[in-house]
C-alpha cells in the first residue's frame, strides 16, 4: 500500500541550526505513527513543516499523491490534513460547542451565507454534538472554553481537529499536562481513531506511545535515527543512547 | 437544543430593545425644542452608523482602521457628484451607486491591507486615508478642493414612485436617516449572527487556528472589510443629503480619530454601543464648542477620562449591570 503522506529529504534551518535535516518518512493510512525524541529533536518542526505552519528550507511533502510543499495552510486542511498544537490553540472567547461548530462549518461549507442563522446549518450542528459526544465534552459544551480545565482544553483541541474531517490527524503532545485518568482516556480515543484514519502522534509519555503505536519514528537532532515497531524501538541501542541523560529514559527502560 | 433556545430568548430581548429604541427615535422630534436639535440627532445617527461599521471591523473582525471616515467621505462625494452630474432626482440610485463605487475603491485597498495584520494593517489605513484626503483637497475641478462640493441638488425622497418629501426638509431627512440606519442595523445584526459572522469571530479570537481549521483568513478579512466600507458609504450618502455639502475636513485624520473615539466610548463588540458613543461624542462636542473655540482640548480631556475609567465603554457598563443581576 502506498503511503497517504510522505516527506522526502525535508530540511528546515533556523539560522545556522538544522532543526530538521533530510527527513524522509512515509505515513501509512489507518495506523498510529508516533514520532518520539528528546526535547528539541525537531518533532514539532516536522509537524509544522508538513502542515504549512513553517516554510521548508528544502525537500518535499507529498499528500494523497500531490506535492503540497508550498500549498497554503487552508488548502491542506480542506483536503483533510488536520492538526493540534503543543501549546493549546483554541478560540478562547467562544464556547466549546462553538469551537467545534466553527471547525465543522469550515469542513461542510456554508460560510458565505450572510443572511442565514448559524443554526440553519443543521448538519453542522448535528455533527458538532456527535464529535463532542465522542471526545466526552458534551456536558461542558456550553461553557466558555477559557473556563475549561487544562485537560478538557487539550481534548477540545482534538475535537476541533476531528471536526475538519481528517484523513491524516497530527497530534502534538495531546496528553501533555493531563492526569493519568485523562491520559488513559485520550490514549483510548487516539487508538480508536488510528483505525479510521492515519494518526501521527508526538508524545513524551512512553507508556502511551508503546501501547498504542503501530510504528514509531525516532528523531534526534533533526534527523531520523530509528524506525520500527514499539518492540524494535525499545530494544534499539542507538535510541537508548539518544535518550541518555534525559528523564524520558526511565519509562523506556521500565518497559524492557 | 439548549444553545438554540438560549439564543432565541436572547434574540427576542434584542428585538424588543430594538423596537423600543426605534419607537423612541420616531417620537423624539416632538420633544426637541427646534430644528437645530433635530439636525444634531440626525448627525448622531449618521456617525453612529459609521461607528457601527467600524465596530464590525474592530470588534468582530479585530482589524483596526484609523481612517474609517475616508469611506464616509468617498460615499458622500460620489453621492453628491452623481446627483450633480448624472441624475439630479434619483436619490436611491445615488445611494446605490455610492455604495458600489466606494466598495470598488475599497476592494484593492483591502486586498493589500489584509496581506498584513495588526499594526501594519492600521498604518496602511492611515496611508490610504491620507491619499484620499489629498485627492479630495487638491482635485479642485472635481471636488471643489478646500471649499468642498457645493451646489448639490436636493432630490425628493421617494418610495416606490411615491414622492414623500424633499430631502432638504430637516424633519423628512430625520425620518429618512432613521429608517435607512435602522435597516442597516438590522442587516448588520443578521450578518453578525450568520455563519459568516461566526468565521469573522473565530478569526478575531485566533487567526492562526482559523487557518488551521480550513479558512482562507485573508479572504474572510477582505469580506469583513468590504462590508464595513459598504456601510460607511451609506453613512456618507446620508451625510451629504443631510448637510447638502461635503468638504475634505470630513475625511481628515481628526475626523478619523473621532470615529474611533465614538467606538471606544460606546464599547466594542456590540452594535448599539457605537450609537451611544456617537451620541456622547457629538453632544459633548456641540456643548463645549458653544463655550470655547478650543473645544478639542476639552473633548480630548473628557475622552481620556472616560477611556481611563470606563475602558470597556458604555456597552461594558451594560455587561457589568447584567452580571450584577445574575449574581
Ligand atoms: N521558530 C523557531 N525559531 C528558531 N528556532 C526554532 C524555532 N522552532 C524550533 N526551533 C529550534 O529547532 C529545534 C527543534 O525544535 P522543536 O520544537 O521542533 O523540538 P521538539 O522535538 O518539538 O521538542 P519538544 O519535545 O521540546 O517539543 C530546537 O533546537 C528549537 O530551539
Ligand atoms: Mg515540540
Amino acid at each position: 500500500m502506498s503511503p497517504i503522506l510522505s516527506t522526502s529529504e525535508l530540511s528546515r534551518h533556523f539560522g545556522g541550526v538544522a532543526a530538521l535535516n533530510l527527513v524522509s518518512v512515509a505515513i501509512e493510512d489507518k495506523q498510529v505513527r508516533s514520532i518520539i525524541g528528546p526535547n528539541g529533536a525537531g518533532k514539532t518542526t516536522l509537524i509544522n513543516a508538513i502542515t504549512g505552519r513553517l516554510p521548508v528550507t528544502s525537500g518535499t511533502v507529498t499528500y494523497l499523491g500531490q506535492d503540497i510543499t508550498s500549498w497554503p495552510i487552508h488548502d491542506r486542511v480542506k483536503r483533510g490534513l488536520c492538526r493540534t498544537f503543543q501549546i493549546t490553540s483554541v478560540f478562547k472567547g467562544l464556547t466549546a460547542f462553538e469551537n467545534v461548530r466553527i471547525a465543522r462549518q469550515a469542513h461542510k461549507g456554508g460560510s458565505l451565507r450572510l443572511f442565514a442563522s448559524r443554526g440553519s446549518l443543521k448538519q453542522v450542528t448535528e455533527d458538532t454534538w456527535a464529535i463532542l459526544e465522542r471526545v466526552g465534552l458534551t456536558d461542558k459544551a456550553l461553557a466558555p472554553c477559557s473556563s475549561l480545565a487544562h485537560g478538557d482544553q487539550r481534548v477540545l483541541e482534538v475535537a476541533i481537529a476531528l471536526a475538519g474531517g481528517p484523513r491524516v490527524l497530527m497530534l502534538d503532545e495531546p496528553a501533555a499536562g493531563m492526569s493519568p485518568t485523562e491520559t488513559d482516556q485520550v490514549a483510548k480515543l487516539i487508538s480508536d481513531l488510528g483505525r479510521e484514519m492515519a494518526v501521527v502522534l508526538v508524545e513524551h509519555d512512553m507508556e502511551m506511545v508503546m501501547s498504542i503505536s503501530d510504528r514509531i519514528t525516532v528523531l534526534h537532532q533533526g534527523g531520523i535515527i530509528a524506525e520500527g515497531t514499539p518492540a524494535e524501538i525499545s530494544d534499539n541501542e542507538q535510541v537508548k543512547d539518544a535518550y541518555l541523560g534525559s528523564e524520558k529514559w526511565a519509562p523506556l527502560v521500565a518497559l524492557d | 437544543m439548549a444553545p438554540a433556545a438560549g439564543a432565541r430568548k436572547h434574540n427576542i430581548k434584542e428585538a424588543l430593545l430594538f423596537l423600543a429604541a426605534l419607537g423612541f427615535m420616531m417620537a423624539l422630534p416632538m420633544w426637541l425644542p427646534n430644528r437645530f436639535y433635530i439636525r444634531l440627532v440626525n448627525e448622531i445617527m449618521i456617525y453612529g452608523l459609521l461607528a457601527m461599521s467600524l465596530d464590525v471591523l474592530l470588534g468582530y473582525t479585530g482589524l483596526l482602521s484609523f481612517m474609517h471616515t475616508s469611506y464616509l467621505g468617498i460615499g458622500a462625494y460620489i453621492t453628491g457628484l452623481f446627483l450633480m452630474h448624472v441624475a439630479p432626482g434619483s436619490l436611491w440610485l445615488a445611494i446605490l451607486v455610492a455604495v458600489a463605487a466606494t466598495m470598488l475603491v475599497a476592494w484593492p485597498v483591502g486586498w493589500v491591507q489584509v496581506r498584513t495584520g495588526g499594526l501594519p494593517f492600521a498604518l496602511l489605513t492611515l496611508a490610504f486615508g491620507m491619499m484620499y484626503f489629498t485627492v479630495a483637497w487638491k482635485w479642485y475641478s472635481l471636488t471643489g478642493g478646500d471649499d468642498g462640493l457645493m451646489g448639490m441638488p436636493r432630490p425628493d425622497i421617494t418610495f416606490f414612485g411615491l414622492t414623500l418629501a424633499s430631502s432638504g426638509d430637516s424633519h423628512a431627512m430625520y425620518y429618512f436617516t432613521l429608517i435607512v440606519v435602522a435597516v442597516c442595523l438590522l442587516l448588520t445584526w443578521r450578518v453578525i449572527h450568520s455563519p459568516l459572522g461566526a468565521v469573522l469571530e473565530a478569526i478575531r479570537e485566533n487567526e492562526e487556528r482559523a487557518a488551521f481549521i480550513g479558512y482562507d483568513v485573508r479572504r474572510y478579512k477582505l469580506l469583513g472589510w468590504m462590508i464595513a466600507c459598504g456601510l460607511a458609504a451609506v453613512s456618507g450618502s446620508l451625510f451629504i443629503l443631510y448637510k447638502g455639502y461635503v468638504g475634505p475636513a470630513t475625511m481628515d485624520a481628526f475626523a478619523g480619530a473621532a470615529v474611533l473615539m465614538m467606538v471606544l466610548l460606546g464599547g466594542m463588540g456590540s452594535l448599539w454601543g457605537p450609537f451611544v458613543g456617537a451620541a456622547i461624542f457629538i453632544f459633548m462636542q456641540d456643548y463645549i464648542s458653544t463655550m470655547t473655540e478650543n473645544w478639542e482640548i476639552f473633548v480630548g480631556a473628557v475622552v481620556i477620562l472616560l477611556v481611563l475609567f470606563m475602558p470597556k465603554g458604555v456597552a461594558g457598563l451594560g455587561g457589568l449591570l447584567s452580571r450584577g443581576q445574575k449574581a
